[in-house]
């Protein structure tokens, strides 16, 4: 009686991985997420592959763009999708340093001439705008999250974050994952070389700083040149209160 | 008599189950420990929270969650007393802190939240359409009132996910590679945040995956975040940063969610859980 039971089980077990199996060749036959019912795109096809057999890497590519795991289709702001979001770059891919992991200065030369390249000049030159402007838009952290609450930019202007992540005016408090920025103009001044440098670093910092942790705002378009030109004016402008 | 001594046992059974709580350490003692030891700023930034943490209203969650876990419910009319959280049917104690973990009889590496979901469907008969599955968010729904619960059973244990079966090593070092892995509009990895001593945004201290005795309190979840009224799980932190890095959403219980959990937890190994917690 015993035995009966567990050769049951076994083949009740060998049925079922059969039936993952099935069900799993039947998910890879190229037919979009959005056809398949909630129950099917939930259930994860990652029995048809053996994650154990895979590199860290592969299978974080796996894990990302074939599990299931993520809205793929979800789509964002500037008109493309959540896979759009997730595949990387040259800079992204090069900038994915794991701890210990640094940068060979072969490759620092590579990042910044890619970045360098990226950069697209205001055609009547580069001048500073409104630094009241400027201020608000350094403090809002508003613009381009999508997932389970988008932001609507036909509602609310989007920002340039800078306050996360630097001190800026001392009326507010900013971060520090970036340096403080508290005087920024009082110390440079604002010749052309310092407007240059200003905007090439706010448009794609790894232009000087390869694998920086700054966003690049105007190489992805999340800053416009208009937008580029308030920033600088808030940091350059002396009579901006970040200069005061 | 011995009908008497029948009717006696579940009695007696409910009594030693609640007895059985003295195991875990009151979470305000292991941060006022940790504290003590690492004068971490990201520990000791809110000193309000700290104040109210023997107060935390994740316990009434958690109460809520115990009867739960003992009532018969579903369509099966079953409890989760018999329900494997890695330690064998039924054994809370230290369940918490021994996940993400591989479960054989699934095949998959699971967390808390994926494990009890599991449950609620084998044992209880409850569907992915049933509110008490459906619902993953919120002090008021069934999976974080049992979360709430089971998680506090782990409080000042240390975090010890097992590594053992080549999954749980592989969902571990995929989980890795997703962390210091950028993309987004702002190319963001999580490792822009999570990496350095004492960074903040704005005001907020960041924790530093690198310093297990800071990094404990960060993945010590289910917390209560005062600034949203509700418990929250790992699951809603994943959530979260994910959308703050422009990211598009992740599904709960997803492999993608659980490797980078499974990470998470593992650079934690050694410290002690915080649970329930309370954050900002």
């Amino acid at each position: 009686m015993y035995k009966k039971t567990s050769t049951a089980a076994a083949v009740a077990a060998t049925t079922c991985l059969f039936l993952i199996v099935g069900g799993c060749s039947a998910t890879s036959t190229g037919k979009p997420e959005a056809d398949k019912p909630e129950a099917a795109k939930a259930a994860p096809k990652a029995k048809a592959v053996d994650y154990a057999a895979m590199s860290p890497k592969a299978l974080a590519e796996y894990l990302i763009f074939e599990s299931g795991s993520y809205e793929l289709d979800q789509p964002t702001q500037e008109g493309t999708n959540g896979r759009a979001r997730l595949t990387q770059d040259d800079i992204q891919k090069t900038c994915s340093l794991m701890k210990g992991e640094n940068l060979s200065d072969k490759t620092r030369e590579k990042v910044s001439a890619l970045a360098a390249a990226s950069i697209k000049y205001p055609e009547d030159g580069i001048k500073l705008g409104d630094w009241k402007k400027g201020r608000e838009l350094a403090w809002s952290g508003f613009g381009y999250r999508t997932a389970h609450n988008p932001d609507d930019h036909a509602k609310r202007a989007t920002g340039g974050n800078c306050y996360n992540c630097h001190q800026l005016a001392t009326d507010r408090t900013g971060g520090n994952i970036g340096p403080s920025l508290t005087g920024y103009g009082k110390i440079r001044g604002n010749s052309p070389a310092t407007l240059k440098y200003t905007y090439e670093v706010i448009y794609n910092p790894h232009t000087y700083f390869a694998c920086t942790n700054m966003p690049r705002m105007g190489a992805t378009g999340v800053l416009s040149q208009q937008q580029i030109a308030d920033i600088m004016a808030y940091l350059l402008d002396p009579a901006s209160p970040v200069n005061k | 008599m011995f009908k008497k001594t029948l009717r006696a046992l579940p009695i007696a059974l409910a009594v030693s189950a609640t007895a059985g709580l003295s195991m875990a350490e009151a979470p305000e003692d292991v941060l006022d420990k940790l504290i003590k030891k690492t004068n971490s700023p990201y520990l000791t930034q809110s000193p309000q929270n700290i104040m109210i943490m023997p107060d935390n209203p994740a316990w009434l969650v958690a109460d809520e969650g115990a009867i739960l876990f003992r009532t018969p419910r579903g369509p099966k009319n079953a409890s989760l007393e018999k329900c494997d959280f890695g330690k064998g049917p039924g054994v809370l104690e230290g369940a918490h802190v021994e996940l993400p973990r591989y479960f054989a009889d699934t095949g998959k590496v699971m967390d808390l939240d994926s494990r009890l979901v599991h449950c609620m469907k084998t044992l209880q008969g409850f569907t992915d359409n049933d509110p008490a599955i459906k619902k993953k968010h919120g002090s008021d729904s069934d999976i974080m009132k049992l979360q709430t619960y089971i998680a506090s059973k782990s409080g000042g244990m240390s975090w010890n996910p097992p590594m053992n079966h080549p999954m749980e090593k592989a969902m571990r070092n995929a989980g890795e590679v997703m962390f210091y892995r950028r993309s987004g509009t702002m190319d963001f990895s999580c490792s822009t945040c999570h990496t350095q001593d004492g960074k903040r945004i704005r005001a907020s201290v960041l924790p530093n995956i690198n310093r297990p005795d800071e990094w404990t309190k960060a993945i010590s979840w289910p917390a209560y975040r005062t600034s949203h009224d509700h418990v929250r799980s790992s699951q809603h932190r994943v959530l979260e940063c994910l959308w703050q890095m422009r990211y598009p959403d992740i599904r709960n219980g997803s492999d993608a969610s659980i490797a980078l959990i499974s990470f998470w937890t593992d650079a934690a190994r050694g410290a002690p859980a915080i649970l329930p917690d309370l954050k900002r």
